[in-house]
């Protein structure tokens, strides 16, 4: 970040933000973030090559393309695998520009490295009211999107960003780039004209005279040809991987077990010693007096260390670190939360919406006047919604193995942010990011829970007050119970109803509010009069960013609410919802679809019922329809119908996955996800309290794809999720009149 | 306008929270039991070594995943033992107990615990203590003498 030419220090023009400017613009945007790398002058590719390439003979063609000596691609992402296939599909939508041979094509993961940060990650995550969002909706973010270059570390796995903003932005016109040098590079050679090679895998051909070669013949010489920033790019009919399913090349490392995750991770020549870990059972409290005399006694203990915030073991196995931190008798100091119970939380929650009232509290969206429609409709429609607090319980524990020797510091840890996680080693153990080496192989899930990096801190802590490197894990009880979390909200809806029952005033009342910005707001509806207001209100539990973060409990408040206005106005809720989507076709298909393939209209077998819910998230919009036997007194999911329109599916396997991933997530959140407190500590602590849905209660999952033109490509791993809770709890109020207005749902009826 | 700039602090917030580059105390105390690589001290073998209890809760150490043992603490995963020598077999209040220990009128005692350590499923058909047979018969005495020291009542 810090090497950047003076050339490249020209202001950034975000308020015209193009698609492909960051290319021609060269390394600058966004106030001193430096995006993408290409061949030319004062880019850093010298420091870089030695990570990217390190083999004699290797060529950098550009920052996103390697191709060795063998003729192999290497496509460079700078986005983790965490089970997502990104990896795979970005290499697609490279090899296809590229026209590479798909099996000669490889994966790499950029190097924790500030010169590869994922720019339009940060400009979705900072601004996404700017893509395709109506007037009304568009604030002015350019000062704050500066400010956030600045501030902030973007080498992002989340917002369901990669395909749409790496792939699109960044992979498909590198390889169409590197194509082009190619191709000029061998129409210099053999003394022809450029337009009469063509390309395929990975072989470059003049058919009129006879010159065929492979891409490796000419990596070199491409790289002197000037890179054109704006490549032509393929239009959908000449796509040869794009839009296919094509197998993930993660899956054989995989299924073999050879992948290695970060709890894996045992550096050649390091001895590694184990720590295991005690936090405070409540949030923000520090160790007040400590006994480890019966730890000290323990086999293969090496050190006991009270770290203030929390206390750690290190021994030379894990499980006896794990068993004598157990056996250590902590004084913890008194919290100053005043929670101490989920009934102590929502307390806050409702003194902050009563202070708020109708009108109070920061507007967050306003169309109309929606109070001055309230008092005026025909029909008022109000409720008050409830979510709890979500751990995201990823199944590789939390681990990360440190060494801090010599004024390096390394770390070996499962990372979805590798650079915000250097700045806040750096930070904690005070040295320079430029002497932190972040290694940061697959990630065994994360959800989210990889987005923080305290648990990075922790173990560079303690590996500096050893000196010799140490692997840290974390126990399950440990990360259920002591780490960050979706937060718990509460929300007040209210809505005015015109005569014929339609919606024409909205204003709703809640708390928590992170990102997306747009989550809160009901923006695909026509309703002429909209106000969403947040009244802030503390929270026990430190928050971290859960699968589709406040679409989880929006999704849940807003698509509850619409089917609870349907019903005062005594329509068929699908309808209803048709009949406020006439400027919104595209979720008009998508919902007409679902009503096709569900057989909404069609009556259901003895004690079924269908719900249905409506949400775009991160670009994707998706309707799912639920149907739920009730015969036995207990929601019983028998099918689920989803249908998402995502502009263009790359991989339609990997998108069904992820849509599928993301609908038994939300179910499970949905039926069972909750953590309880005690005395301000966490109940819950493993999979046995903290239940997952099982595979015999996971419904029947069918999933169909609209690929509806020429808009920006949507995302995949979080969309499946905010209609699965709404479209549950609505169809159980179809069976049975019963309307759940909290989560989760299977305790509602035991 | 005023909309933008409530928009733009709250997700500073977040991003700035996120960065968590906040201050972090002191290492407060670093006991070093040992070098690695040296040997284990002396006291770490014989402290204790003829303290069937001592020995017992070192021991009981691998039962703790499932197991609480704690005056009136919650169950996790298998029922909190405080108290479980003396205890009728599937006694406890509010653990969901397989059928098979439910159905049991036995109350546990040395010899009952000696049996069903070594082999649960063996000596309760169908019990939902599908991990952590002991089979070393001296473990299995050092733990349930630790029971045993966990059963008296208190007053």
């Amino acid at each position: 970040m810090n090497d950047m030419s003076p050339e490249d220090k020209k202001p950034s023009k975000l308020a015209k933000w193009s698609r492909r400017g960051f290319i021609g613009a060269g390394v600058l945007a966004g106030g001193g973030l430096l995006i993408g790398i290409g061949v030319r002058p004062g880019n850093p590719i010298g420091s870089l090559a030695s990570k990217v390439a390190p083999n004699a003979g290797e060529q950098l063609v550009n920052s996103w393309v390697k191709i060795d000596m063998n003729n192999v691609v290497t496509a460079i992402v700078p986005h983790c695998e965490m089970g997502q296939g990104a990896h795979s599909v970005l290499a697609q939508m490279l090899a296809d520009e590229l026209d590479a041979a798909w099996d000669q094509v490889q994966v790499m993961q950029a190097p924790a490295d500030g010169s590869y940060v994922v720019s339009d990650t940060a400009r979705l995550f900072a601004a996404p009211f700017t893509l395709n969002a109506a007037d009304w909706l568009e604030p002015t973010w350019d000062g704050l999107f500066t400010q956030l270059g600045k501030s902030m570390d973007l080498l992002i796995t989340g917002g369901s960003s990669s395909i749409r903003t790496t792939g699109q932005y960044q992979m498909r016109i590198a390889g169409a780039a590197a194509r082009q040098m190619l191709v000029g590079a061998a129409a210099d050679a053999w003394g022809v004209p450029a337009a009469e090679i063509t390309t395929r895998d990975s072989t470059l051909t003049h058919e009129a005279s006879g010159n065929s070669a492979p891409y490796s013949e000419f990596a070199s010489a491409a790289a002197d040809q000037s890179m054109d920033h704006t490549p032509k790019l393929k239009t959908r009919d000449q796509y040869r991987l794009m839009g296919r399913s094509k197998a993930r090349t993660d899956i054989p490392a995989k299924i073999n077990g050879t992948a290695e995750f970060g709890i894996d991770a045992e550096p050649d020549g390091l001895e590694l010693s184990y720590a295991a870990v005690v936090r405070p059972p409540v949030p923000s409290t520090t160790v007040t007096a400590m006994d480890a005399s019966r730890a000290e006694t323990m086999p293969g203990v090496l050190q006991i260390l009270n770290m203030g915030n929390f206390v750690t073991v290190v021994a030379d196995s894990y499980w006896q670190a794990q068993q004598a931190v157990n056996t250590v008798q902590i004084e913890w100091s008194a919290s100053d939360s005043p929670v101490r119970t989920m009934d102590d939380q929502f307390a806050v929650f409702a003194a902050a919406l009563d202070e708020a009232g109708e009108t109070g509290g920061n507007q967050a969206a306003a169309r109309g006047d929606a109070q001055a429609a309230l008092a005026d409709a025909a029909s008022n429609v109000e409720a008050e919604y409830r979510a709890p607090y979500l751990a995201h319980a990823p199944m590789e524990p939390l681990n990360c193995t440190a060494h801090v020797a010599d004024g390096k510091c390394d770390i070996w840890t499962s990372t979805q942010v590798p650079l915000m996680a250097r700045s806040e080693v750096a930070g904690t153990i005070g040295m320079g990011t430029e002497d932190i080496t972040i290694h940061h192989p697959y990630l065994g899930g994360a959800f989210g829970r990889r987005l923080g990096s305290e648990y990075v801190a922790m173990a560079a802590r303690v590996a500096q007050a050893t000196g010799y490197p140490i692997k840290m894990i974390w126990s399950r009880e440990e990360d259920t119970q002591k780490a960050l979390y979706r937060c718990a909200d509460m929300s007040r809806i209210r809505a005015g109803l015109d005569e014929s029952g339609a919606m024409v005033a909205y204003d709703s009342v809640f708390t928590q509010r992170h990102d997306p910005a747009e989550a809160c707001v009901p923006a695909i509806y026509n309703i002429a009069n909209t106000s969403v207001r947040v009244a802030e209100a503390e929270l026990h539990l430190p928050f971290q960013a859960w699968r589709s973060v406040d679409h989880s409990q929006q999704g849940f408040f807003i698509e509850s609410f619409i089917d609870e206005a349907a019903h005062a106005a005594g329509a068929d809720s699908l309808d209803y919802r048709l009949a406020m989507l006439q400027n919104a076709p595209r979720h008009k298909a998508v919902l007409e679809k679902v009503a096709e393939i569900s057989g909404w209209r069609e009556a259901g077998g003895e004690g079924t019922a269908k719900g249905v819910a409506i949400v775009e998230s991160f670009g994707t919009i998706v309707a799912e329809v639920i149907e739920v036997d009730m015969s036995s007194g207990k929601p019983k999911m028998t099918n689920c119908w989803a249908v998402c329109d995502a502009g263009y599916v790359m991989n339609p396997d990997g998108f069904r996955n992820q849509i599928e991933g993301g609908i038994v997530f939300g179910l499970t959140a949905a039926m069972y996800g909750e953590l309880e407190l005690k005395d301000g500590a966490i109940v819950q602590s493993n999979f046995h309290d903290y239940k997952m849905l099982r595979m015999n209660e996971v419904p029947n999952i069918e999933v169909a794809l609209i690929n509806s033109g020429d808009v920006p490509v949507g995302g995949a791993g979080e969309p499946g999720l905010p209609p699965a809770a709404p479209a549950l709890a609505n169809a159980i109020f179809a069976a049975s009149g019963n309307r759940l207005r909290e989560l989760p749902i299977a305790k509602q009826f035991t | 306008m005023r909309n933008r700039a409530i928009l733009a602090a709250c997700l500073l917030t977040v991003m700035v929270t996120a960065c968590g580059s906040a201050e972090q105390p002191e290492v407060i105390e670093q006991i070093v039991v040992r070098e690695r690589g040296a040997a284990p001290l002396a006291a770490a073998v014989s402290e204790g070594g003829d303290d069937l209890v001592a020995l017992g809760e070192d021991a009981f150490q691998m039962c703790t995943g499932c197991h609480v043992i704690e005056t009136g603490a919650p169950s996790s995963a298998g029922p909190n033992l405080h108290g479980v020598v003396g205890r009728v077999v599937g006694g406890l209040e509010d653990f969901p107990y397989s059928d098979a220990l439910t159905a049991s009128e036995a109350v546990w005692d040395d010899a009952s615990l000696d049996q069903y350590l070594a082999d649960p499923g063996g000596y309760l058909p169908g019990t939902d203590m599908l991990a952590g047979a002991v089979r070393d018969e001296e473990t299995r005495a050092a733990i349930i003498a630790y029971l045993a020291a966990n059963s008296v009542p208190s007053e």
